[in-house]
């Protein structure tokens, strides 16, 4: 009795606390809450970005219940960043496009079921195409599905349906790296691997915020046991530049310029590796003749660094031992930016700074198979990085695909920019989006959306039905997300691991593999694709289209020797390679153009695009928010715990003194326009970014109604990341 | 693939007759579509098999991740005097927040329940700019707030280990300790009525597990740490927690940020200009309103008693202790709403000896008690002795009830609700409220019973109380106004804070309450003292007048009483971009 009314009054334990203990999960997992214990395990990687950790699913009677980071995994070493330890959450939201969507007659769009979406499809398509031409229909594609869908989708347009153009919204990433690789290296090759990032002695990062953009590769610099000099050129002090020992505030766009001087001080001083310039590489006695004019004066007032800075961050390099160049959107997303990549290759190059533990000129990938993306989705370049110009190249893959070689295009597709302009003329009438959300990513958005509204039928294939790009389609068809479907992803540093089913997909939900299968069948080209049976099965022709290139992976079975080995590194020609758990490209110093010879390959930088102004007299920059944000947040803001970590409304990051002069306090309403747009948004006062520069974060959706449609001339990737605008007090 | 999924030939066929049959447009629709599409959301809906590996894993093994967190906790337990505490390394805090999606997975909290947070501080110069992050949960205090503040007990600090640990089948969810908390650390969780909290993983920690945002930052930022508690007070005492947190004496917080960076004079959390309005409260709003209201009329009922012939009050006096009865249950009443599981409310008595809301509960139940014993009293034995007893006894029960209310807010150290101007608030409310309630009582006792004796009761009465109403108001108004002294500071405090709030987000309904507090406390109360003053007697405009003054007066307390949660900024950790 007395101890009834004592727990009445007092209570240590009950059903409350239940609800939070914790129990031994097993499978290596240590205490996990007691509800969610495991009963078996399934490790795959992650589908954000390029890092590709692994993750280990919990399941429960087979389905997906949580998750963990993976600790063998030889990419994470058991951590993940918040998007990777919310990856599951965002699968089961009420924005999920649940059945095919088609807009009627009134412009209503209606549930519809597949045969009459595919009916659809098929029929509008094939009529665009026969008032318009073959080639008025395009696709834009992803760097986020697996390898094996890129590759349907691909193989399934070009040869199937008879496109000709398509390309994915890897070229708003990558497609500068991958110029830049291709003329310098002879392949689209990112030469590194992530223990080259605790290998170093000195790490310099440029246009690159590794702490939010990449936080377990930072993870990496930071076991990084040589106390290495941390170097980061951004114009802006990010997370990353807090960290770094040398931050080189440079102004915005002039890192061409000052990588140019640095060159030549390292020449001027002898501080080159000329046994390695003359056994390795072409052209570097042009290069060096070059870049004499790039004087300190003419750097310091370009850049507006300080001559000290620039001399202390050659003498840095000249003292490395172990180098390593890194390099993302930051110089990407430029309109010089193949060139900058290859001024910044050419450092690696001309110190001997490449093929050892600690070196390399390395591209840091965004999105989680953009590399895959790059060698086997068959836009830019033919199934396993050949050239569709090619004869022996089409004969090839026609030849390992059971196709008439005549299917194969003869001409490479337009690039994404191109495609835009097309429609704009009117020339391409009917686009099939998969897996991008234009509407919201694209340079100069408003404009973008006019060229959208032009289409004659607009199809988006996605996870979600309210991105920005679906709610302008016609017909939208739901796609399975990660973890409801199979196939591979590539990496950054070239790994290929597998995805998993996991998840049970809502509604009529598709993979895109099924979709692009289905489309096949009603498109009437079934035939062509009848060993393309199963993810599983378009991994082994693959494999035969890698066979002889840098890319060969020919070496890997199946995906369950991907899982055993932790994910492979191409190259792999045979399964005893695939024992090496790290590897980097060019230990041999054989590059891949015909001489076996690098490039050194530059050019005059350009002024900026759109220099401030007395109207607009502000530079925008651009770049990520927050480690929780990803691209236009279609699957971020589907998790309430990822919400809660970034900020729920476009805001301005300015320098207080210019604040002050206009008037801006903090947490004021500030409107921000360019020529092209005006977004209200808050103000944040931070010495973080410099006098006559402002920033926004990419993922809120007005951030692109100001960035000016540039490009890159070689790659054609959009300069994002600089142009005018001007700012008030709202 | 279930064997039961698996389309046998035959199953095709006969899909195939099935849904074939209709077909009008063959061009379109091509052999066999349906089939596959059947087929393919068949096999959507097959899950890829678990890892044979994964059945290899015995129970009981150490986990993986303990060969990279093992080094990131102590060797030892905490001795006698020691205690756990996070050891933040705020050089390696890149603000991934990897930890609080790591603490919210690996603790199984609800969907956007978490324990951590993670903040940002700027400064510096434009050649030398600042930027930290800063992750943050709970301190595990020496001396927890919650812990003093929590009315049923459900807090307890673990003697060994120091780590202080919510009993969540204990809370009753008053939400006390989550005002108490300077740190914002005990989260209310509204669909469980209960408070949840960091617990430091002590589960994990008892078998040597780190906990889970120690096992998850990727860049080994946070550690466990034995620390001395006579060093955690002597840190305190230097005031040096981190740039723009609150001050660490009042609960002396052990976690330790380390750094070898040195701030920046003008480094500030990057929301320290943030004014957000705080969570009002209502059911407390309306609970101290009304327990003020009715001991403020006792109050004057007994003034009025020592100062008037018993003849001409007997009969008022009935009517009236029994209205300001009726408002002090109303006003218990209404705090029980506040209660996230009010079935458990009888536990809290428990806290009495260190929690001014266990004190503020029994005062306003003894006074409740009281009260209604006088009011009985009044009614049946309204000549006995007991009367002017109970009466005062009423008095210093719900005095003592109103000190403990404003001791509550004291007690959370904000400078918002200091005990100055907490008393002086709480004690004009009564003031006001409780002469506002006697010309209710005096309007309904004329209006209904007596109106002889209610006219006589106003004239003799009426003009001192009049005078009262107007001298308190007119002090509450300027006492309240005297906040916005602090807009013209150029540092941003906690009360300028208060007083953004007021005159941003808060500001109509800070109209509002001036409008209240001048109609019913100032402008109505000239009307009546004008109207007494004259011979001839309006009876209708008396009512009028009193019905408006009375509904102007508790509404402005009301709005004052929410401007008092609402405006009230708080001591906060540097929190991020909202």
């Amino acid at each position: 009795m007395n101890n009834t009314f004592t727990s009445l009054l007092h209570r240590s334990d009950g059903p409350l606390t239940c609800e939070l203990l914790r129990e031994p999960g097993n499978f290596g997992l240590g205490q996990v809450p007691v509800q969610m214990k495991p009963d078996a395990t399934t490790d795959m990687v992650c589908g954000y970005c390029s890092t590709g950790c692994s993750l280990r699913i919990h399941r429960r009677d087979g389905a997906a219940t949580s998750l963990t980071p993976n600790t063998e995994y030889p990419v994470n070493l058991g951590m993940a960043c918040p998007k990777g330890w919310e990856a599951l959450t965002v699968l089961d939201s009420p924005d999920r496009a649940t059945t095919p969507l088609l807009r009627d007659e009134t412009g209503r769009r209606v549930p519809v079921d597949w045969d009459r979406a595919m009916q659809a499809f098929t029929e509008r398509f094939k009529t665009i195409q026969a008032e318009h031409g073959q080639h008025s229909v395009a696709f834009l594609g992803t760097g986020q599905i697996a390898t094996e869908e890129m590759a349907f989708l691909g193989a399934l347009t070009k040869f199937g349906m008879g496109l000709l153009h398509g390309d994915g919204n890897t070229r708003q990433c990558m497609a500068t790296s991958v110029v830049a690789y291709k003329q310098a290296f002879g392949f689209d090759a990112p030469p590194y691997t992530y223990s080259d990032f605790e290998e170093s002695d000195v790490i310099v990062l440029i246009g690159s915020n590794l702490c939010i953009t990449h936080p377990i590769m930072w993870e990496r610099v930071m076991r990084n046991p040589h106390s290495p000099e941390i170097v980061v050129v951004d114009p802006r002090l990010t997370e990353t530049g807090v960290n770094a020992t040398q931050h080189v505030a440079l102004s915005p766009k002039s890192d061409l310029t000052l990588l140019y001087g640095i060159a030549r001080i390292l020449i001027e001083n002898g501080w080159i590796d000329t046994d390695y310039i003359t056994a390795h590489t072409n052209g570097f006695d042009e290069f060096a003749e070059y870049v004499i004019q790039f004087t300190d004066d003419c750097v310091t007032a370009e850049t507006g660094l300080l001559r000290s800075q620039i001399h202390r961050l050659a003498a840095t390099i000249h003292h490395g031992k172990r180098v390593s160049f890194w390099w993302t959107m930051g110089v990407n997303q430029s309109h010089q930016g193949v060139r900058t990549a290859q001024a910044i290759i050419n450092l690696a190059l001309m110190t001997g700074n490449m093929g050892r533990p600690g070196t390399g000129a390395n591209s840091i990938t965004g999105q989680c198979n953009a590399m895959g993306s790059r060698l086997f989705s068959n836009t830019t370049s033919l199934l396993g990085g050949h050239d569709f110009t090619n004869a022996q190249h089409r004969e090839k893959i026609a030849g390992i695909l059971g196709i008439d070689p005549e299917l194969v295009p003869r001409r490479n597709s337009l690039p994404y920019h191109k495609i835009m302009e097309g429609i704009l003329s009117g020339r391409i009438r009917g686009l099939w989006v998969v897996c991008t959300n234009p509407a919201h990513s694209w340079i100069n958005q408003s404009q973008c959306r006019d060229i959208l509204e032009r289409l004659d039928f607009l199809v988006v294939q996605d996870m979600y039905a309210n991105t920005e790009t679906a709610q302008m389609a016609d017909l939208i068809l739901p796609a399975a997300g990660w973890g409801e479907k199979e196939g591979t992803f590539v990496n950054s540093e070239r790994r290929i691991a597998v995805i998993r089913k996991v998840a049970q997909a809502p509604g009529l939900v598709l993979s895109d593999f099924n979709i692009f299968k289905l489309v096949a069948h009603y498109w009437g080209c079934a035939d062509m694709f009848e060993h393309w049976q199963s993810p599983q099965d378009v991994f082994q022709l693959l494999k035969k289209c890698s066979a002889g290139q840098p890319c060969d992976f020919t070496g890997v079975e199946d995906y369950e020797f991907l899982n055993l080995h932790g994910g492979v590194q191409w190259p792999c020609r045979d399964a005893t390679a695939a024992d090496l758990q790290e590897r980097r490209l060019f230990e041999d110093g054989r590059y891949y153009h015909s001489d076996g010879r690098a490039r050194f390959v530059f050019e005059d930088p350009r002024p900026l695009t759109e220099r401030p102004n007395d109207n607009f007299p502000f530079i925008l920059l651009t770049g990520r928010g927050t480690a929780s944000q990803w691209h236009t947040q279609t699957r971020t803001r589907n998790s309430a715990v990822l919400r809660k970590l970034y900020p729920k409304d476009i805001f301005v990051e300015i320098n207080p003194g210019d604040a002050r002069q206009l008037q801006i306090g903090p947490d004021d309403k500030a409107v921000v326009e360019s020529q092209r747009g005006r977004v209200l948004a808050r103000a944040v006062l931070t010495h973080a970014v410099q006098p006559g520069q402002v920033f926004i974060p990419m993922h809120y959706q007005a951030a692109n109604q100001l960035t000016d449609a540039v490009f890159d001339p070689h790659s054609g990737q959009p300069s994002y990341k600089a142009c005018a605008v001007r700012i008030a007090r709202n | 693939m279930p064997e039961s999924l698996k389309p046998s030939s035959e199953q095709r066929s006969t899909d195939a007759d099935r849904i074939e049959l209709p077909v009008l447009n063959s061009a379109r629709r091509p052999h066999g579509g349906p089939t596959l599409i059947k087929l393919l959301l068949r096999e959507q809906q097959e899950l890829t098999a678990a890892d044979l590996f994964s059945q290899d894993h015995a129970a009981g093994t150490i986990p993986d991740q303990a060969r990279y967190y093992s080094k990131l906790l102590p060797a030892a337990p905490p001795g006698p005097g020691q205690q756990y505490a996070f050891d933040v390394d705020l050089d390696r805090c890149s603000g991934c927040k990897a930890c609080v999606t790591a603490c919210h997975s690996l603790n199984g909290l609800d969907e956007d329940e978490t324990w951590r947070d993670v903040g940002l501080l700027l400064g510096g110069t434009a050649s030398s700019p600042a930027m930290q992050h800063v992750t943050t949960t709970c301190h595990h205090c020496l001396e927890p707030a919650c812990m003093t503040a929590c009315p049923v007990d459900a807090y307890e600090k673990n003697p060994v280990t120091g780590i202080v640990r919510h009993l969540d089948d204990q809370c009753f969810g008053c939400q006390y300790c989550t005002l108490a908390c300077p740190y914002d650390v005990p989260k209310y969780n509204a669909s469980r009525g209960i408070v949840r909290k960091c617990d430091m993983c002590s589960d994990r920690l008892a078998v040597a597990e780190a906990p889970a945002c120690v096992q998850a930052c990727p860049h080994e930022a946070i550690a466990i740490n034995v620390v001395d508690a006579q060093q955690v007070l002597e840190n305190s005492e230097a005031d040096h927690f981190l740039p723009g947190a609150p001050d660490p004496q009042f609960t002396l917080p052990t976690t330790h940020f380390r750094t070898s960076r040195a701030f920046p004079r003008n480094m500030l959390p990057v929301d320290y200009h943030a004014v957000n309005r705080q969570h009002p409260h209502w059911p407390l709003i309306v609970m101290l309103v009304l327990t003020q209201l009715s001991v403020g009329a006792f109050i004057v009922g007994q003034v009025l008693q020592s100062r008037l012939p018993a003849s001409l009050l007997t009969a008022f006096q009935q009517f009236h202790s029994t209205s300001a009865l009726g408002f002090g249950l109303l006003a218990l009443a209404a705090s029980t709403m506040h209660l996230g599981r009010p079935q458990y409310a009888f536990r809290a008595v428990v806290g009495l000896r260190h929690s001014w809301l266990s004190r503020e509960i029994v005062a306003f139940g003894a006074f409740a008690g009281v009260a209604c014993m006088f009011a009985g009293v009044c009614w049946y034995r309204p000549a006995n002795w007991l009367v002017p007893t109970l009466g005062w006894l009423v008095v210093v029960t719900g005095l003592a009830g109103i000190f403990c209310s404003v001791m509550i807010y004291v007690f959370t150290d904000r400078e918002f609700w200091s005990f100055g101007t907490t008393t002086a608030k709480f004690a004009l409310t009564s003031t006001i409220l409780g002469i506002a309630a006697t010309w209710l009582s005096i309007l309904v006792f004329g209006s209904f019973v007596d109106t002889p004796t209610a006219g006589i009761l106003a004239r003799r009465a009426g003009v001192p109380l009049i005078q009262g109403l107007i001298i308190s108001t007119a002090a509450k108004l300027i006492l309240e106004a005297s906040l916005f002294r602090h807009l013209t500071r150029r540092r941003q405090s906690l009360l300028k804070r208060s007083a953004r709030l007021m005159v941003g987000p808060l500001a109509g309904s800070i109209f509002a309450r001036i409008a209240c507090g001048l109609l019913g406390g100032i402008v109505m109360p000239l009307f009546l003292w004008n109207e007494l003053s004259t011979d001839q007697s309006r009876g209708l405009f008396q009512v009028i007048s009193v019905a408006m003054l009375f509904a102007a007066c508790l509404v402005g307390e009301m709005l004052e009483r929410y401007q008092f949660f609402a405006a009230c900024a708080k001591p906060r950790m540097p929190g991020s971009v909202s």
